[in-house]
């Protein structure tokens, strides 16, 4: 079957149905059987008329990124289309509203700007909407009809998408949607003489297994929920809140609290309470809510208390840029805060590794009695994929801590000095397990003790548990492992790692011979892996979403020789276009 | 004479052996100064668990930062020294996480009020089923003697050598209007009383809040003292129908060295009641 690749983007203005417009195109063309990832942009505030873009790429084959160019804009909003036009591509689709209302003589219509190898239909979308429902709200599926008669897309399974989506709603709701789609797919058909070359028509994937179309958010709540979370403690941030949301609902139907703190103190405090009861504990925030729970990473991994953080990083520091996505809290989670401090941190590279790196975050907190750091993104956080309903996890992963048995129980070392640094761990209610916990720096029974060979011995102990950690790392991605030398190898971390996978491929084509390298688990780093890998690349480039290259000067550290970086701030996620771009100038 | 004080010994280690309370003390010795009042307050603490005769297994003392972090060393039973102010958060999670174990957190009146003051409200305010020891000296004694969130103004202290400028919380007041449903103050120097008191904290069903009366003998010398404390502190034997909020909040403002239950609220569900009742799926 021929290839078939598209990438479409509504903008408009927030509340004018832009984020539904695109929801329901995607979920309609998974339904289709094509692969979909789709992004939205949106504004921090609620209202105030701010820029909303949907983006949505369909696929009929696997998607590792969500493309730079729209081949399709559809412009519910002219003044913020404008600057969406930089975002489509030189010979791309414009759809516009050829008549729309006009309350200000210096409003002007997007289709003035657009370039001269673009296309552009104008299509009176308030006008269509009006007479379909007798209100301008149902414009966004004016547009879809106009969309789905331009691409030759099946009206019927559409329309049929639309009363899925408004199901729950008022019959007259429902409605007035399927009539406006309808109204733009007729007008359309009649008005408009195609000149462009898109078209659905043959396209149609053979139907795949029932895919679950979701986010890295709502994965990471559904991963918590089938590792056995018993309590979640957190406070509202975005992009993390959705976490809370999602566990709120459904944590207590599986026999577990949810508690909303005053601030992420008190969170992570909590987490770590209920992690020394012995009880599966978690909590989720960006950039500013880390800062504050740095103050408690320290206490979890000194008294080797269970503890998972999830930090869906945003852009910039303090409070930055909130629905911008950005790699930049890499330092704070590998080494933020003060001390020697080993935690684990574990960077999911795609959505469907945001359920798998939950998973096993709550796992090796237990069995390695630490911290454990999940950094997804705002872009992780909130892209949505249509992928394989995810497999549980076996039994090995639902129940980890090594608990004393009657000999260590006998003269009870909490903090027992054993080769793994791994020590039995009474839980509360256990009898002849009393133990002490602190802070402070301690002997094996856990009393503040200071001796310098203490001291070191304690600290040796902490850090014993990263060799074995290393072993339970998924092993790091690795395209083209077959061959011996490469030109360029990409070394990627976290959501950037996709667009490296797909640029290789399109290197390929290129003439360019290039493989990339991506790993789940962070810290620790699976250094001779990356070190193998690079002894077969020529040149090394490491892209990533952050101006000072964090990960770059991290790896330099390993690898010891020069690398190329490539650095975007741009609040956006990697797009292989600009990889690709990176390796021709090398 | 070898022999005549080895059973003098024997002798007093046998009765020792028999004081049963003694049971809940760990075999750590504590580490404060003489004369301090910490003790007068553990002393309550091991007799009040005595005669609850809870299990040692399944308590937990949680405790901040400051000369009250050390207390769950010197208790025979789980204990966790967490963070400067964050002995709340850290008791709350595990009391919610595990129901089944009877949490107490302590701190010190910096720990509580000064660094950790933004936890109070809300472990109030959601009634979790906690016990919270508030031992209360009004200095910062660990690190020497610098000013607290109860030292009285105008006290000359290592910080404010000139005077303290600011003005001191009034712990009590604070506790009731966050809506703790227990509120009370014990005395250091009156284990029996302090013992009366943990006791129907620790049987109350929610966040029971108790301000304990205590000297720093080593940073102190003119604020609370033994002295001071000894002429001072007296039982306020507030009959059942008194215990109202209005009162409570009265004898907040106009009794400072009044000791006893102030308030306390049976009906008032915990949290964890609390959210069985708002998650019950019919």
């Amino acid at each position: 079957m021929k290839e078939f690749n598209i990438i479409i983007e509504i903008c408009g203005s927030a509340g004018e149905g832009t984020i539904s417009a695109g929801e329901i195109l995607s979920r309609f063309m998974s339904g289709q059987g094509f692969e979909i990832m789709s992004f939205d942009s949106y504004p921090a505030e609620i209202r105030g008329f701010g820029k909303c873009v949907a983006h949505t790429r369909i696929s009929t084959n696997r998607i590792y990124s969500p493309g730079k160019l729209a081949d399709v804009l559809i412009a519910l909003n002219d003044k913020h289309s404008i600057s969406q036009l930089s975002a489509l591509k030189e010979n791309g689709l414009l759809i516009y509203d050829s008549q729309p209302p006009r309350p200000h003589k210096e409003d002007k219509s997007v289709v003035g700007w657009a370039k001269p190898g673009m296309i552009s239909y104008g299509i009176p979308l308030n006008m269509l909407a009006h007479k379909a429902a007798g209100n301008a709200r149902g414009m966004n599926m004016v547009a879809l009809g106009a969309v789905a008669a331009l691409l030759h897309v099946d009206q019927h399974g559409f329309t049929d998408s639309i009363k899925v989506r408004y199901g729950k709603k008022k019959q007259i709701v429902i409605d007035s949607n399927v009539n406006s789609f309808l109204e733009g797919y007729n007008w359309t058909e009649k008005n408009i003489k195609k000149i462009d070359p898109h078209s659905f028509k043959g396209m149609t994937p053979s139907k795949q297994k029932e895919k679950l179309i979701i986010n890295g958010n709502q994965l990471v709540a559904q991963a918590a929920l089938v590792a056995n979370l018993s309590f979640y403690a957190g406070y509202p941030i975005t992009p993390a809140t959705k976490i809370m949301e999602i566990l709120s609902r459904e944590l207590p139907k599986h026999g577990g609290v949810l508690l909303q703190t005053e601030d992420e103190i008190s969170a992570i405090g909590a987490v770590i309470g209920a992690g020394f009861g012995g009880k599966r504990a978690m909590t989720a925030t960006s950039g500013p809510g880390f800062a504050l729970m740095t103050e408690f990473t320290g206490l979890s991994v000194m008294a080797e208390v269970p503890a998972v953080i999830i930090d869906s990083q945003r852009a910039g520091p303090s409070t930055g840029m909130p629905t911008k996505t950005e790699q930049s809290d890499f330092n704070s989670a590998v080494s933020g805060g003060t001390g020697d401090c080993p935690r684990i941190v574990l960077a999911p590279t795609d959505t469907k590794s945001c359920y798998e790196a939950t998973i096993l975050a709550l796992y090796l907190a237990e069995k390695y009695q630490t911290l454990v750091v999940v950094l997804l993104d705002f872009f992780l956080s909130n892209s949505i994929r249509n992928i394989n309903i995810p497999e549980k996890p076996s039994s090995k992963y639902l129940d980890a801590n090594i608990a004393p048995d009657k000999n260590d129980l006998k003269d009870y070392q909490r903090y027992k000095i054993t080769k793994n640094g791994v020590s039995p761990r009474a839980i509360p209610g256990t009898p002849g397990g009393m133990f002490f916990s602190t802070g402070l720096e301690h002997d094996v029974y856990g009393r503040p003790n200071y001796s310098e060979a203490g001291h070191l011995e304690m600290t040796q102990k902490r850090f014993a548990k990263f060799n074995t950690v290393l072993s339970e790392a998924p092993a790091p991605e690795i395209s083209a492992i077959d061959r011996d030398e490469f030109d360029i190898g990409i070394i990627s971390w976290g959501s950037s790692a996709g667009a490296a996978h797909e640029t290789v491929m399109s290197a390929q084509k290129e003439g360019i011979n290039a493989s990339s390298f991506s790993s789940m688990m962070v810290s620790p780093f699976p250094e001779k892996a990356l070190i193998e890998f690079a002894d077969k690349c020529k040149k090394i480039l490491i892209p990533e979403l952050n101006f000072s290259g964090q990960f770059a000067s991290f790896a330099t550290q390993i690898l010891k020789r020069p690398v190329e970086r490539l650095n975007f701030i741009t609040g956006r996620p990697m797009a292989s276009e600009d990889i690709l771009q990176k390796m021709r100038d090398m | 004479m070898e022999t005549i004080r080895s059973a003098y010994l024997d002798e007093k280690l046998e009765i020792v052996k028999n004081i049963d309370f003694l049971k809940y003390r760990s075999a750590d010795l504590p580490t404060w100064c003489p004369g301090c009042g910490y003790f007068g307050i553990v002393d309550a603490f091991y007799k009040a668990c005595r005669e609850l005769d809870l299990k040692h297994e399944n308590m937990v003392t949680v405790s901040g930062i400051g000369c009250s972090g050390r207390t769950p060393i010197f208790i025979n039973s789980y204990g966790f020294h967490t963070l400067h102010g964050r002995s709340i958060p850290v008791a709350s999670g595990l009391k919610l996480a595990r129901e089944d174990l009877t949490v107490f957190a302590v701190a010190g009146d910096g720990d509580a009020l000064g660094i950790g003051g933004g936890h109070l409200p809300h472990v109030a305010r959601k009634n979790i089923n906690i016990t919270f020891l508030l031992f209360d000296n009004s200095i910062y004694g660990l690190t020497k003697g610098q000013s607290s969130s109860t030292t009285p103004y105008e006290m000359k202290t290592n910080s404010h050598p000139a005077g303290n400028p600011d003005t001191p919380l009034n712990p009590i007041k604070l506790a009731l209007s966050y809506g703790a449903s227990f509120v009370a103050r014990g005395y250091a120097g009156d284990p029996q009383g302090l013992k009366q008191i943990i006791k129907e904290a620790t049987l109350h069903q929610g966040f029971s809040f108790i301000q304990i009366l205590t000297p720093c003998v080593t940073f102190d010398k003119e604020n609370k003292t033994w002295k001071n404390l000894k002429e001072k502190v007296y039982d306020l034997n507030l009959r059942k129908e008194e215990k109202n909020m209005e009162t409570a909040m009265r004898m907040a403002e106009n009794e400072p060295y009044g000791v006893g239950i102030f308030f306390q609220d049976r009906q008032r569900p915990h949290y964890q009641e609390i959210l069985r009742n708002l998650n019950k799926t019919d």
